[in-house]
């Protein structure tokens, strides 16, 4: 019966985060994740079902696509855009940037992308492939203006999700590299965005799966269920 | 009897396991045979070596047996190739446990190639082994999903749940018997 149960709460998860990937499927910059499931074993015969063996974001490249934003930028390859807020460091797919009164790029959120100011009489400006922002400005054009310093990690699958297109780094995905991007690694798409990786036909099927493996595990309950109470049905008056 | 409700139940408690595992990566379902002693109805436990079906997920470090064999993270074997790296860049499952080769855990970088043979390459040159049986095959960017038949489980559950019912009504009918023999038999004399 808890070998049943145990199915039916593994189904559960793999709902909730495919749930999740689906919500997020028109983010750009979003990762999906995905949680893998290994058997429980009791002393080598006994079967206890199944339990979540851990999950993952996945980290695959999204389709770059042409944005009408003036600061939207891009990843095509590895690596991170590290965003600030209130002091708090967090990374980043999504370059999806607004200028802001102080001359940083923030996103919709509030998130600072790290080590970029534009000076205050900017009139536009242009990011190469290898992350160098170029502004024009009333008095001079294609002035240099700092560069995008992408951040990479050892272990960019132990990432933490906060939600959204963010993560946090941690202990087992190891503290973060300078990543400049250049021809070859990782190259700055500016104008664009990258979509989410979350195939939304994939994700329904999915779906489909996983609700059929519950109610079959659901099933799996019920007869378990039965069995007990015709077991009680032995002793009678 | 009881044996026979004992035999049922052990036949759900395999099916029900299998089919908490029909989303295991790796899992091989395993088969109760039951036989007939002295002693009563005995079952033992058996597991499939069918191949589960391959599944294309396109992330470099998920790789699929096909064929005999398995991997060996940390202490133990599995099947399941989910891997990922850890912050020293050592190859792990997904629950952090370091994938052994023959010369130990696996460095993984950027250049970093596994063979369909179990090679592990680097810069070109050979820096460690996947051990597989002669023959197996291994295939990245692609898990082996668990083999269990959703189906033939959910049908399992039943035969088992009637097979126990049946047993519970003949032990009854034989507790009846009894009754008789006692009560009624006794009563004549």
């Amino acid at each position: 019966m808890y070998a049943a149960a145990s199915g039916m709460a593994a189904q559960q998860t793999n709902l909730e985060i495919i749930a999740d990937n689906l919500a997020n499927a028109d983010v750009a910059g979003f990762k999906g994740a995905a949680a893998s499931f290994t058997d429980v074993n009791a002393g080598g015969t006994l079967g206890l079902g199944t339990a979540v063996l851990g999950r993952h974001p996945v980290l695959d490249q999204g389709k770059l696509m042409k944005s009408g934003g003036p600061f939207d930028v891009a990843i095509d390859g590895t690596g991170f855009f590290r965003v600030d807020k209130h002091g708090a460091a967090a990374y980043t797919r999504a370059g999806e940037f607004t200028r802001s009164a102080d001359g940083r790029l923030r996103n919709a959120d509030g998130w600072a992308l790290h080590g970029v100011r534009l000076p205050a009489d900017a009139l536009s400006a242009t990011v190469g492939r290898d992350g160098r922002i170029f502004v024009d400005t009333t008095s001079a054009k294609h002035r240099a203006a700092g560069r995008i310093v992408l951040a990479a990690f050892p272990a960019p699958e132990r990432l933490r999700p906060l939600g959204g297109t963010l993560f946090a780094q941690t202990f087992e995905s190891g503290n973060p590299q300078r990543l400049e991007p250049s021809e070859g690694t990782s190259t700055i798409a500016f104008g664009m965005l990258e979509k989410s990786n979350v195939s939304i036909v994939e994700s329904m099927m999915q779906i489909l799966t996983a609700q059929r493996a519950y109610e079959a595990n659901a099933k799996g309950v019920q007869a378990a269920d039965e069995m007990l109470r015709i077991a009680n049905n032995l002793h009678r008056s | 009897m009881a044996s026979a409700m004992r035999a049922a139940r052990a036949q759900l408690e395999t099916a029900t396991h299998n089919l908490a595992n029909v989303s295991s990566d790796g899992f091989r379902r395993a088969t109760s045979q039951v036989r007939l002693t002295a002693g009563g109805l005995v079952t033992s436990r058996t597991q499939s070596f069918e191949q589960g079906a391959i599944r294309h997920t396109g992330r470099a470090l998920d790789f699929a047996i096909l064929g005999p064999g398995s991997f060996q993270v940390g202490a133990g074997r599995t099947r399941n190739g989910t891997f990922v790296t850890d912050r020293d860049g050592w190859l792990t499952d997904d629950r952090g446990r370091r994938v052994i080769g023959t010369r130990g855990p696996i460095a993984i970088d950027a250049q970093t190639t596994v063979r369909s043979d179990g090679e592990v390459r680097s810069g070109g040159r050979s820096i460690n082994w996947l051990p597989l049986p002669a023959g197996t095959r291994l295939q990245s960017g692609a898990l082996e999903t668990s083999n269990v038949n959703a189906i033939g489980e959910t049908l399992g559950i039943l035969t088992a749940q009637r097979a126990f019912e049946t047993a519970q009504k003949v032990l009854v009918a034989i507790d009846d018997t009894r009754q008789k023999a006692v009560n009624d038999v006794v009563r004549l004399k």
